[in-house]
């Protein structure tokens, strides 16, 4: 009796949500929002800024060319190498920035932590494949494009229980 | 003919009563490790369980970074539990480097640690219901881990290999709102949390094929030194976070969860009822911190530590974990040596399976909150 009992709750309690509305998201037209810019870094404080760590950004007019993502990447995942570039700055006399190669990357964000120049963020992209390893190779020239970003799903949570938009 | 067969592995002719049975290393169940099983019809003879499959010397790759870039890697053994598997390696290097840890700091790694906690089971709980024919019990928590994903994500910027915790506090503070939107997700969770009871836990099928095996006494669990659930579940009241308290748990209000039977269905259902302990101190946490502060203690870079060794330990999603750190005046680490629950709990597989039917296999196998990844390190 409390067998077949047991067995009819346990079925009762997974027909309920039928009627609840599916929690899934739907991702390629839906996509998740994120707090903030991507993972930023205040040199001064030594405190970041909370967001997604996605691709990186890089600020050509504040890179000195100082290797010290370089530096931190190295043993870790030995994704970031300096690069020259063809363009002249005061603050970079040698002209050389980080190239990132995205096969590689971990996303642990340690590079950013290590930039005292504001010239290194992260952004919210995270859809970075592709068909070939060396287009994951990103020029400095391509970390410099601030990427275009349609992200406005948040988790809501009522009565009928939570759902994505 | 002449080719040696490999270890553990002999071969059988056709009247033999006893057969070998290898169950794994790639997955069929049992994560990727090997467990050599003698059967005589459908019942287990002698079990050896061979753990090594995945080892990639995390301990060794230790020795040659330096104590902020080991950070990334130590974490790759557990990541859906990272924040748990860094928090005995920031601790130790702390008291090696001697950094003080701002207070605001403190509560964050708590909730951190927590919603890790909450993470690592409710995975866990999902490949426990699969393994034993369950899917909608793989379905509901890991659709409701996203909840605590999502919290994490805000909180860190990745969804499992946060790096959130380092030497000194928090790599950043938490975002606006952040207190709000987790105490609601929480409370929804905790509402969630109750509708298992019925589908699972008091569910005829699973009681009948989990209540009674595997049973692992008192006595037996201390002597093994098994640790976490599944000396919880054998009846011994231990837990790192109450017994020897580390960052802010002393001022948590929490209970630990203790059952007597000792059996399969014990082990399964300690962790499901930590979760709440889990909630109400992610809630406590959240009222008891400081609202503004520093979150992070600056760091020398490259920082050295002297002559000296640690060895500090918290309570993981598995049990005890601890990180034995000893440091000759460099910046990296002369020696780092993790020990991990899911090893120790390994070790009462042989006693657990013994003259138990290969059906229970699975269920006694995941009841024991083995991560096999974690324990080859």
């Amino acid at each position: 009796m409390s067998t077949a009992g047991g067995i009819i709750r346990a079925l009762n309690s997974g027909i309920k949500h039928l009627a609840v509305r599916r929690f899934t998201l739907r991702y390629p037209e839906q996509k998740l929002k994120f707090v903030g810019d991507g993972f930023q870094f205040n040199p001064e404080t030594g405190v970041g800024i909370a967001g997604l760590r996605g691709r990186h950004i890089l600020y050509h007019d504040h890179c000195t060319g100082c290797q010290l993502c370089a530096v931190a990447c190295e043993g870790i995942a030995e994704a970031i190498g300096m690069v020259k570039v063809n363009e002249t700055w005061k603050q970079n006399k040698k002209a050389i920035m980080p190239q990132i190669d995205y096969g590689k990357c971990v996303f642990c964000g340690l590079c950013v932590d290590a930039c005292p120049f504001y010239a290194l963020y992260m952004t919210n992209d995270y859809e970075l494949s592709s068909f070939t390893k060396s287009a994951l190779i990103y020029t400095p020239a391509q970390l410099a494009v601030k990427p275009k970003i349609s992200q406005d799903v948040e988790i809501k949570i009522d009565d009928r229980g939570a759902t994505h938009g | 003919m002449t080719t040696p067969l490999p270890p553990g592995i002999q071969l059988e002719k056709v009247d033999d009563r006893i057969m070998t049975l290898n169950v794994g290393p790639q997955h069929p169940g049992s994560g990727h490790m090997r467990l050599i099983i003698k059967v005589d019809g459908d019942y287990i003879v002698s079990c050896d369980p061979d753990p090594g499959y995945v080892h990639r010397g995390e301990e060794k790759m230790a020795e040659y970074r330096n104590y902020i870039q080991n950070i990334p890697h130590l974490e790759r053994p557990v990541i859906h539990d990272s924040s748990n598997i860094l928090y005995p390696y920031c601790l130790a290097v702390e008291e090696l480097l001697g950094i003080e840890v701002p207070e605001r700091a403190k509560y964050i790694r708590v909730i951190a640690a927590e919603l890790n906690r909450c993470i690592y089971t409710l995975y866990w709980l999902a490949i426990y219901g699969i393994f034993l024919g369950h899917s909608t019990m793989f379905m509901w928590p890991a659709g409701d881990r996203e909840l605590f994903i999502d919290l994490l994500e805000a909180m860190s910027g990745a969804r499992v290999t946060h790096a959130y915790l380092v030497p000194g506090g928090v790599r950043n503070d938490l975002p606006a709102n952040f207190e709000e939107r987790c105490l609601r997700q929480v409370d929804y969770f905790e509402k969630r949390l109750k509708e298992y009871q019925a589908i699972f836990y008091k569910n005829p099928i699973l009681i009948s094929r989990t209540e009674g095996t595997g049973i692992l006494s008192r006595t037996d669990a201390i002597r093994l030194g098994t640790t976490g659930s599944v000396l919880r579940a054998s009846g011994v009241n231990y837990d790192i976070r109450k017994k020897e308290p580390y960052d802010v748990y002393e001022n948590m209000d929490f209970e630990t969860v203790v059952m007597k039977e000792g059996d399969s269905y014990a082990r399964s259902y300690i962790p499901y009822l930590e979760m709440f302990e889990s909630c109400r101190i992610i809630r406590d946490a959240i009222r008891k911190m400081p609202k503004s502060g520093s979150v992070r203690t600056k760091l020398k870079p490259n920082p050295k530590g002297g002559n000296d060794e640690v060895y500090k330990r918290v309570e993981s999603g598995r049990g005890e974990l601890g990180y034995y750190i000893v440091s000759n005046n460099r910046p990296e680490p002369y020696r780092v040596k993790i020990s991990v629950g899911s090893f120790r709990n390994l070790i009462c597989m042989p006693y657990l399976l013994k003259g138990e039917l290969l059906g229970n296999m699975p269920s006694v196998y995941w009841g024991l909150n083995y991560w096999p990844v974690e324990a080859d390190r």
